[in-house]
């Protein structure tokens, strides 16, 4: 026993200290040696293929709190511009001008133009998935406009550090519903699906320099018939703000396959959410049923994830979509008393057609313009056959353009928030409202 | 040069293995029926076979002739040796086996030259006469001051002898040996010996002899009585609850802490002596119904075949006994408390405490035995086992956090959230050390700073701790020598280190820990998993006593419950574990609390 | 030649485990796509069923060999030829499963997470892993796999629940996948991936007793046919049929979706030293098979000097194919396909062919 261990021991010491004299060359970089790339942003280039703008983080600004002083928060990343035939050429010549190598294990957003975007992006996001260190979870943007622009706008301000405030605004959708959560990998997984298409969040610089020029041009509320915008009526550069954060996101682009083919603005992202059931809650105004011109919001969140019955009808798919949501009364304008026992089957009436209407317009819009299963309604369909080669057969992707929606939408109102009943306002004039 | 040429070809080149016999535990066959019955439920262990009969049969002989054997050893060993001074000494070895002579000026001579004196300042000879019936017969008293107790022999031995001896006594005044014995030494232990080597041997352990003119024997006298520590707290191993004596230097009274809490009269103290020179006695503890015969006979044989001149402590006697040396973590569990021994003891180990040192060894050892502090069994269930869990984190903190560390920032970068990824970047981006050198530069005075504080003098030590963690930290920080992250996870390892309960084991982990630094090195997590295989290899290989090391795990025997890593309830365990193959492998029956009605026994199928 | 070695179930069951899921860390799901498309789960279950069947069968004609391995009842059967005849094949076959094993998990380890290393000097690091386990031995090595084992299985179905939230049941569906055919007929042969069993027939003296053997058998192919179901389920859970045939790594990739908020993700890593373990100990138990094989075929006394040499001579072969794909090509395409014959059929036919020869030899006597 002594002699064999020892005899081990030996021939583990001797190769241990061979492995070390090799050592100092292949893999081993030290943490400082290497340049992490944050984001990524490609824009057809002018004198190549490609344009790709490189966000790096500086880790000193980062990593050390009390150094790199609050305010001035460009000094966290930095940026590089540089035109080239694809997106590894483009980190290879990068290399050559950055002092250290450049390291793409923790770049949290691929943002494309939409002028590539519309063209197709299978390329690129071909070469980024064989790629080890470009990991499933890395965002997915499509800028409308110059993905340069759009980075060199990001002036993280609320944290030091770039990649976090990625991750925390492109993740917001959980909460606002005007965008979705468009993952590399997920982008993957439905180009290549045979019964859904993937879809990309909208990312903008905004276009408004001061609150004087704020218009609604870019607005979609005259497509849906609105007097005025809701909150989800834009897209995203088109939202009327102004502040020291010029980079927005709202709204989502559609893609057929690996090409972009249309966008929908936050309020039918809303739908999009509500059909795939993945969010946690958002805020949702509609007009008072009783009084025009006031609004009432409440919170919305999903009673039981959507169920979809499909069938076919004369070789048109028919789509039953049952839809279960709750929700929490935020604010009622006019101080009607909705929250009356009697009153809230109003209320809910109303969130019901408003919401069928608008996820009709919605579902429609996927189906007859964009001619894009984003909801993955072919996923259900799938279900229906037991074999693939007749599944491939069928080509759902191709039918979905002729599909009928049947949308049966059920809202309960469960909470009133802090206030269980609204009192009236008395004036000069006396008690106004409620009646 | 040429040596090292031949230790790589030895590597390289097979060599024929030598035909050992190894020891493996087995159970000891047992003649009463009712045991057979037992013996088959447990029997399920997966590492015995081998025939020790032969063995057992030699051991009998050894035991049987061992005095003869050590004689013969001891001539032979004589022989060898050509100095001058060696052949003077075999000259009176000779001689102390020689009878004592019934000329008491012979004795004197003899004595005289023996101890040297008077060149030896601590033997005390003390000449006197006894006047018996008008007779006076002169007489010497020897001892060695210092180790006896002073008013012993001037109470109980010189003063009945000088004084007493005239009262008027009734006895035979003709039969001396027996009237001095029966009437004159009012001493409890009270010995006669008729050769010098006996006489010696008690002398130079705290004993007094007495001469007397015309008797061919001599009388010693236990009086025993050097200055020794006194039963206090452990040092090394403290608890919050539970006993707080701990075993001091003295053997008997380590034997009498341990039998006061067994309270037991199958509880076997064995004498054992070891060192040729020093016969540093030995006692050999374990419960003759409990302890498997073999382990017993295993340890006695492997403590009788030591030959050393001198045995001081018990670690020595540690390194001596244990299955390998090379092997890294220790084999044998030594242990300041009596409660732990005896809770040991009762599971059925071997325990060996040898005079002159606090630390009592207990054998086989198992892994999991590694991690048990003495608190274990007595705070309750719940709370043992979350210090069991963290004992666990903090041994694989100390033995894996830095090699993690330096593999994570050199291979895996992108395995760190990159938050903390640029918080360490930021931190490195001013030092000017590769991230090992740093972890080196950090370990190693981590460990300088550890020893120093052992060496320097008792006052200036705990400070020197302090001095170390903070000055010497933040000015390498502000040096910009190491980065602060590495501070943290250096600290840490070093307080994972102290929560494991065996001192031993710290070392190991401890020497270990800086192999797997230069695994996480040199390739990443395949090295660090490389490094974990070979060493769980190796721990698996490991035997102590015959008892694999990992014992309840791999090879897993029938009690994991109870004997892995975590403890059960008091009440539930009910078997002593399986893997050492006690004769009784019952603690308590399956309903060990009667008053709870209608408790499920744990496991009734040997309840046949 | 009455072998000293033994151990109980529980560690056998652990080792076979270990050597019938160590293709689940390496390319399994994706095979199993390959063969039946998003049903590729309900193949393993079938060829779990298949091999549960066969080895009622062989466990039964084993019943008359308690004590004997594979080569013993073969050198019965036809003496000193049998032996050698039995045993150049088990050798030929361990020699190539441990050549592609060690290559692919090299190349894996590579592709991972030291890209710029030379490759044999990551399968350096296997082969002293597999030196110092084939040299500690069969029983060192099973007690380390019965230590490591829980540990392995717990972060296994960690990694397999960690990535519930990505499941998608309508990735399952049209549920035959390719077709019946594929599962049903087509599946048969891939009992292949069962072929460690043969390794039971030579442990199974170790293990003493048939009722042991026979438990082990059972116990490990039923752990091993959930750990292999599972593998496939979740993987064709997450990635829908098309999209599921591009991953080298089924189980490492899916590891990388392991994403619970900004903190507890990119855990993968972690999940490669639970994947290197599972490589080190297959390589070291199957070389130390190899090599006692050897010995036990040319009746040698020791088996330790040839250890450094097989090693020597697996990493040789390992490094012939010339780029991963090929290998992958070779294991799926040609070794899979065949290499039931050897483990089943070479298996039961030489104790068929023994239990004849006995009945014969009574009525003779």
């Amino acid at each position: 026993m002594g002699k064999g261990s020892f005899r081990i021991f030996c021939l583990v010491l001797i190769s241990a200290l061979m492995l070390i004299m090799f050592t100092g060359c292949f893999d081993r970089r030290e943490v400082d040696d290497l340049a992490y790339v944050i984001a990524i942003g490609l824009d057809k280039g002018k004198t190549n293929f490609l344009k790709m703008t490189l966000q790096i983080a500086v880790p000193l600004a980062v990593g050390s709190g009390n150094e790199g002083g609050g305010g001035n928060g460009n000094k966290s990343v930095i940026l590089t511009t540089i035109e080239t035939p694809s997106i590894f050429s483009g980190l290879n010549m990068a290399n050559n001008y950055l002092s250290k190598e450049i390291n793409l294990s923790h770049a949290k957003v691929v943002v494309f133009s939409e002028e590539l975007a519309r063209e197709g992006i299978q390329k690129y996001i071909n070469a980024l998935k064989r790629f080890r260190e470009v990991r499933g979870n890395t965002y997915i943007v499509v800028s409308r406009g110059s993905a340069e622009e759009y980075l060199r706008s990001i002036k993280p301000l609320l944290e030091v550090n770039p990649a976090k405030f990625f991750e925390m605004n492109l993740s917001s959708y959980r909460y606002t519903s005007f965008t979705a959560g468009s993952k590399l990998l997920d982008f993957q997984l439905q180009q290549t699906s045979s019964g859904s298409q993937p879809v990309v969040t909208l990312a903008s610089t905004g276009k408004f320099e001061s609150s004087d020029e704020f218009n609604l041009e870019g607005s979609t509320y005259k497509e849906k018939d609105r007097s005025i915008p809701l909150e989800g009526d834009f897209m995203a550069g088109n939202i009327p703000r102004v502040g020291d954060l010029k980079s927005e996101i709202m709204g989502i682009a559609v893609f057929d396959g690996a090409k972009m083919v249309g966008e929908l603005d936050g309020g039918e992202v809303t739908y999009y959410l509500i059909v795939n059931g993945s969010f946690d809650n958002f805020y949702f105004t509609f007009a008072d049923p009783l009084h025009e011109g006031d609004y009432i919001l409440v919170s919305i969140y999903t009673g039981r994830p959507p169920l979809s019955k499909m069938n076919m009808v004369e070789d048109k798919p028919v789509i039953d979509l049952d839809i279960k949501l709750e929700g929490d009364i935020i604010s009622i304008q006019s101080g009607e008393n909705y929250e009356d026992i009697n009153k809230l089957p109003i209320l809910e009436k109303t969130v019901e057609e408003f919401m069928k209407k608008e996820m009709e317009r919605f579902l429609y819009k996927t189906s007859r313009e964009f001619k894009s299963d984003i909801c993955g309604f072919g996923k259900q369909m799938k279900k229906k056959f037991i074999d693939w080669n007749e599944w491939e057969k069928f080509n759902w992707l191709s039918k979905y353009k002729d599909a009928e929606f049947n949308v049966n939408i059920d809202f309960k109102v469960r909470r009133p928030g802090l206030i269980v009943r609204s009192t009236p306002v008395y004036t000069s004039e006396g008690k106004v409202a409620p009646k | 040069m040429r040596k090292f040429a031949e230790t790589i070809k030895s590597l390289l080149i097979f060599q024929e293995p030598k035909e050992v016999e190894k020891f493996v535990l087995e159970e000891t066959e047992k003649d009463e029926a009712d045991n057979d019955a037992e013996e088959e439920n447990s029997g399920k262990e997966d590492y015995t076979a081998s025939n020790s009969e032969g063995k057992k049969e030699n051991w009998i002989t050894n035991i049987m002739t061992a005095p003869f054997v050590m004689e013969k050893e001891k001539k032979t060993a004589d022989k060898g040796n050509k100095g001058e001074k060696d052949k003077k000494k075999n000259k009176d070895s000779k001689n102390q086996r020689g009878n004592i002579s019934k000329k008491i000026s012979e004795n004197l001579d003899y004595i005289k030259k023996v101890y040297s004196i008077p060149t030896n300042g601590d033997i005390v000879l003390r000449e006197f006469d006894i006047t018996v019936k008008d007779r006076t017969i002169s007489a010497f008293a020897i001892f060695i001051d210092g180790m006896t107790d002073r008013m012993v022999i001037n109470h109980a031995i010189l003063q009945p002898l000088m004084m007493l001896s005239n009262l008027d006594i009734k006895g035979n005044p003709n039969e001396l040996v027996e009237y001095i014995k029966k009437h004159l030494l009012p001493q409890s232990q009270l010995n006669i010996s008729d050769t010098y080597e006996k006489v010696i041997s008690e002398v130079n352990f705290g004993g007094c002899a007495v001469f007397i003119d015309g008797l061919g024997v001599a009388f010693t006298a236990d009086v025993k009585g050097w200055e020794h520590r006194s039963v206090e707290r452990p040092n090394t191993e403290l608890v919050i609850r539970g006993p707080q004596e701990g075993f001091t230097e003295v053997l008997r009274v380590n034997t009498a802490l341990v039998r006061k809490i067994l309270k037991d009269e199958d509880l076997i103290v064995e004498n054992v002596e070891i060192g040729r020179r020093s016969k540093t006695p030995c006692s050999m503890l374990y419960i003759k119904d409990i302890a498997n015969e073999k382990l017993v006979n295993e340890v006695r044989r492997r403590l009788k075949s030591i030959k050393i001149d001198y045995l001081q402590d018990s670690g020595e006697l540690e390194q001596l006994i244990e299955d390998s040396t090379i092997l890294h973590t220790p084999q044998i569990i030594d242990t300041e408390r009596p409660d732990r021994v005896a809770s040991m003891l009762a599971e059925g180990k071997v325990a060996v405490i040898v005079s002159g040192s606090p630390f009592a060894l207990v054998m086989p050892t198992t892994a999991t035995e590694l991690f048990r502090s003495a608190e274990d069994s007595y705070v309750r269930f719940p709370y043992a086992n979350f210090l069991k869990i963290i004992r666990i984190i903090g041994l694989f903190l100390t033995l894996l956090l830095p090699g993690f560390y330096i593999a994570t920032i050199n291979y895996h970068v992108e395995m760190l959230p990159t938050d903390l990824l640029l918080a360490i970047e930021a931190s490195r981006e001013r030092v000017p050390f590769p991230s090992i050198v740093e972890m080196l530069i950090l370990e190693v005075s981590f460990e300088l700073i550890r020893e120093a504080g052992v060496r320097i003098p008792g006052p200036i030590g705990p400070t020197l701790g302090i001095i170390g963690a903070l000055i010497l930290g933040q000015a390498a920080v502000a040096a910009n020598i190491v980065s602060p992250i590495l501070i943290i996870i250096v600290a840490v390892t070093g307080i994972g280190s102290f929560s494991v309960p065996s001192f031993s084991l710290a070392f190991s982990l401890r020497i270990l820990r800086f192999g797997y630094i230069l695994l996480g090195t040199i390739a990443g997590f395949l090295g660090l998993t490389t490094g974990l295989f070979v060493h769980l290899i190796t721990l698996v290989n490991a035997k102590s006593f015959g008892v694999p090391f990992m014992a309840p795990m791999g090879p897993k025997t029938s009690d994991r419950y109870t004997h892995e890593l975590t403890r059960a309830p008091v009440w539930k365990q009910e078997r002593r574990p399986d893997f050492l193959n006690p004769k009784d492998i019952r603690k308590q029956p399956p309903i060990s609390r009667e008053w709870v009605k209608g408790e499920q026994g744990g496991d009734e199928e040997d309840e046949e | 030649m009455k072998s000293k070695i033994a151990f109980g179930v529980w560690e056998a069951v652990t080792i076979m485990v270990i050597l019938f899921c160590t293709q689940v860390f390496l390319d399994f799901p994706r095979t199993m796509v390959e063969n039946a498309g998003n049903a590729g789960w309900i193949l393993v279950i079938y060829v779990t069923i298949i091999v549960l069947l066969l080895f009622a069968i062989m466990s039964k004609l084993y019943s008359r060999f308690e004590g004997m391995d594979i080569l013993d009842i073969s050198e019965y059967l036809a003496g000193n030829v049998g032996r050698i005849i039995a045993g150049m094949v088990f050798l030929v076959y361990f020699v190539f499963i441990l050549s592609v094993v060690l290559r692919e998990y090299a190349e894996n380890v590579k592709t991972v997470s030291l890209p710029t290393t030379p490759i044999v000097y990551i399968m350096c690091f296997f082969a002293i892993s597999m030196i110092v386990g084939a040299y500690a031995g069969i029983e060192a090595l099973v007690r380390t796999s019965a230590v490591s084992v829980p540990v392995i299985i717990v972060a296994y179905i960690s990694i397999l629940l960690g990535v519930s939230q990505y499941f998608d049941i309508t990735n399952l569906f049209p549920i035959l996948g390719t077709g019946a055919k594929d599962i049903f007929i087509n599946g048969i042969p891939k009992i292949s991936f069962f072929s460690a069993i043969s390794v039971l027939f030579f442990i199974a003296p170790f293990v003493k007793t048939y009722k042991n053997f026979k438990s082990v058998g059972y116990i490990s192919i039923i752990i091993a046919g959930i750990g292999l179901t599972l593998s496939s389920l979740v993987y064709m859970l997450v990635f829908p049929y098309p999209a599921s045939l591009e991953n080298v790594l089924p189980l490492y990739t899916l590891a990388r979706l392991i994403n619970y908020g900004r903190f507890f993700q990119r855990i993968e890593t972690i999940f490669v030293v639970i994947w290197d373990t599972v490589a080190m100990l297959y390589l070291s138990t199957v070389l130390f098979l190899t090599v006692y094989v050897f010995k036990k075929t040319f009746k040698l006394v020791y088996y330790k000097p040839l250890i450094i040499p097989f090693t020597l001579i697996i990493v040789t072969v390992s490094l012939i194919p010339q780029s991963y794909m090929s290998v992958v090509e070779l294991e799926n395409r040609y070794f899979r396909r065949i290499i039931w014959t050897v483990s089943f059929a070479f298996i039961t036919l030489i104790m068929l062919a023994a239990i004849l020869f006995k009945k014969r030899r009574k009525r003779r006597s």
